[in-house]
């Protein structure tokens, strides 16, 4: 089963995970959809493969330690 | 106000679930199908409580001229009817399912924590405790909406039977806790071991604040739920989303074991070393067990 990743990219370059899914179709209807929200207008997305036995990704180099803005 | 947060949905309107439930050449989830008569019931009474959810807003309003004293009475009234854990936040957008949309300002999260010697006590076991407190906090979700509204306020009761709001980031914002490797949010009181129902609502109250332990540095450095995983389900490494470190769960890796068996998994929250705090003797006990089976224990606790 494929294994994507939609990262959600801000104009400040904040990379946020938005989730993992299993088929291209069910990505794209995710960026589709946060494409729609007006306060998302500046955001971009990208849709990557999960490398295969890391079902993750390391954190972006803007990353935050923790805490909500 | 729009959410933002795509949900996940449950059983055979989960894509992922269907395709692999199909694969299998069957028809439904086993996991849902095997159900017993008690899990049953417990699943019912939150379809039957489902039409409560809204209702009429009493035109008597009270005033709030305190709302910090009107916190405590609801924070009360949430304990009186059976809740654990009470919290309070505003509501954002990335708190609602995307697409929905909640107008209202404030949430409302009612906790009722499982018994965790009950949850050790097999698959089975697990699945019915689950299910009494989700059955338990629909309850309190419902009775304290109807409370708000009778004090003259709109509130929308969300819960199994009906939701539009995500746990994780208002259990998060309300302070209950931090984002766990196995990723669910860790209490310091209760782990991972809890379960949730909410209230939307435009009555004026005071909000609680985010709270860290250290939960985030010691996953990084745990990897007790990771290797005792039966799917190998629980990532290496984590992906961060807005500035917050989260694990995704690989579900296709957790079905086999979650759903399309007919018991329930639970042992990524069962082995957790952040039970040891509420019940220290049950899980070292429980912990010894497995590490006689060649399961990974913790080093220290």
């Amino acid at each position: 089963m494929e294994k994507l990743y939609v990262n959600e990219i801000w104009p400040d370059g904040d990379v946020s995970t938005v989730g993992l899914f299993y088929s291209r179709g069910e990505a794209e209807n995710i960026v589709a959809q946060l494409r729609s929200i007006p306060e998302k207008a500046d955001c971009r997305y990208e849709i990557i493969e999960a490398v295969a036995g890391s079902p993750s990704t390391n954190p972006p180099k803007q990353a935050r330690k923790a805490g909500k803005e | 106000m729009r959410g933002t947060t795509p949900r996940r949905e449950q059983g055979m309107a989960d894509p992922v679930l269907a395709s692999m439930v199909h694969a299998l050449g069957l028809e439904t989830v086993p996991h849902y199908t095997a159900a017993t008569p008690k899990v049953q019931a417990y699943r019912d009474s939150w379809v039957k409580l489902a039409k409560f959810r809204d209702g009429p807003v009493n035109p008597q309003r009270v005033e709030v001229n305190d709302p910090a004293e009107m916190t405590k009475q609801i924070k009360a009234k949430a304990t009186e009817l059976g809740a654990h854990m009470v919290g309070i936040c505003r509501l954002q957008p990335h708190m609602i399912d995307l697409g929905e949309d909640v107008s209202h300002e404030f949430v409302i999260v009612a906790c009722v924590a499982e018994d965790y010697e009950k949850v050790l006590h097999g698959a089975n076991a697990v699945e019915e405790e689950a299910m009494r407190t989700y059955a338990k906090c629909t309850e309190i979700a419902t009775e304290l909406a109807a409370h708000v509204r009778n004090l003259g306020y709109p509130a929308l009761a969300h819960h199994n039977g009906g939701s539009d709001v995500q746990a994780i980031p208002i259990f998060y914002q309300v302070g209950f806790g931090e984002l766990g490797r196995h990723g669910s949010l860790i209490n310091e009181k209760y782990g991972a071991s809890f379960r949730p129902g909410f209230v939307t609502t435009d009555l004026p109250l005071t909000e609680d604040r985010p709270r860290e332990f250290g939960v985030q540095d010691f996953c990084m450095n745990c990897n007790v739920c990771q290797l005792n995983c039966p799917g190998d389900a629980i990532p290496k490494e984590h992906v961060m989303t807005h500035g917050i470190k989260r694990w995704l769960i690989d579900l296709e890796k957790c079905y086999p074991y979650s759903r399309l068996r007919d018991e329930y998994c639970h042992l990524c929250v069962d082995v957790c070393p952040y039970n040891v705090k509420s019940h220290s003797e049950i899980y070292r006990s429980f912990m010894k067990e497995r590490k006689q089976v060649g399961y990974k224990t913790p080093k220290s606790w």
